[in-house]
């Protein structure tokens, strides 16, 4: 009786590890495509950010204040924006997504999400030269980023990454500008400014919870 | 009787021989020098728990123990290295850019206050990366002062 106990332990475990190999096997041909494409990213973005990265190393822990003016936490963008109808499409799907999270409606932000990452993948940088078209390069790596977070996760998380991704998109207007009037909304909590087509207040931050909390900072055309 | 015994035994025989299938090993003698600890100046507390708590997943190189070696627990074990760096890879921390390293800090600050790194599957086995109140407090202050003096 104990020796077949043994047996059917050991039957059991052994059964365990053949599926898991077997489940493994699938996987493992997956990660290794997945590995090829992080491989291929990552040298995107080495190229990409040739020049800059080798200031960055001469800069790093000498020259912090250098870089700290570039993204200063109070972010404000210049009245006298450009009119400029190429970002169009990347602002209308932040707004998708900030109503979405206005509206406790994570299915409405990821799609928004979605948009933003087509409507970065489309835009044309053809005609940014120099600085400007590096600091696009920088923006746009940071904004797809949480886009892509924000496809994926739950609300709270898609929150989070929004914070960010208002800096971000905040920061493409002041560099290449807008056609489109929007309004830079302040929450005084978060100590953060998100961006609105709507003159009301709104506040994507928190959702219900806290809808009406925040003031207009400023009007962009 | 005798056919549970012959199956078990195939069956351990098949345990032995994926033994020697081989995984990819996340192991490097060379620390880089966009790695997280050469460009910054981590006290060495903070830098004692971020190696031990982080740096499995989340580097170019894992600490293995014995079991780790084992299949299929290495397989599984790989998967999960790869999602970790590809979301945060401190070796090459540097090679973000000033807007990223900023957004990366948030986050690992968000996820180590919620308690949702290190993760509860690692801990569980890893006890000493597992962090208290005080650990949490210590390092989240120091990476919360190192993104504001970006």
């Amino acid at each position: 009786m104990r020796k077949l106990k043994v047996t059917t332990g050991i039957l059991a475990i052994a059964i365990v590890t053949l599926t898991a190999m077997s489940c493994k096997d699938n996987k493992k041909e997956q990660t290794i495509e997945e590995g090829q494409q992080s491989e291929a990213s990552m040298h995107d973005n080495s190229d990409g950010h040739h020049d800059q990265e080798a200031t960055h190393d001469n800069s790093d822990g000498h020259h912090d204040g250098d870089s700290g003016e570039m993204s200063s936490a109070a972010r404000d963008i210049d009245v006298s924006t450009q009119k400029n109808a190429a970002t169009t499409p990347i602002i209308d799907a932040y707004i998708q997504i900030k109503n979405g999270l206005v509206a406790d409606n994570k299915e409405t932000a990821a799609k928004g999400a979605e948009g933003l990452l087509m409507a970065f993948s489309k835009f044309d940088m053809a005609k940014l030269t120099g600085d400007t078209h590096d600091e696009y390069m920088e923006i746009a790596e940071s904004a797809k980023e949480h886009a892509e977070h924000i496809v994926k996760s739950p609300i709270d998380h898609q929150r989070e990454h929004f914070e960010t991704l208002s800096t971000d998109v905040s920061d493409l207007i002041s560099l290449l500008g807008t056609e489109k009037t929007l309004y830079q909304d302040y929450c005084p909590m978060k100590k953060l400014s998100w961006l609105s087509e709507t003159k009301d207040i709104k506040n994507p931050f928190y959702g219900s919870e806290m809808l009406t909390c925040g003031n207009v900072k400023k009007q962009i055309n | 009787m005798k056919i549970v015994k012959i199956i078990a035994l195939v069956l351990l025989v098949a345990f032995v021989g994926i033994q020697f299938v081989p995984t990819g090993r996340n192991q490097s003698d060379i620390v880089p020098k966009t790695d997280f600890m050469k460009v910054n100046e981590v006290p060495d507390q903070v830098k004692n728990k971020l190696q031990v708590s982080c740096y499995d997943c989340h580097s170019n190189n894992t600490a293995y123990p014995w079991y780790n070696k084992l299949q299929p627990v290495a397989w599984l074990l790989e998967g999960h290295i790869k999602k970790g760096k590809a979301e945060l890879n401190f070796s090459e921390w540097d090679s973000l850019s000033n807007r990223r390293k900023k957004s990366k800090l948030k986050s690992i600050i968000s996820q180590i206050e919620d308690d949702e790194m290190p993760l509860a599957s690692y801990t569980l086995i890893h006890k000493d990366a597992k962090f208290n109140e005080s650990d949490k407090k210590e390092i989240t202050d120091w990476l919360s002062s190192l993104r504001d003096s970006l």
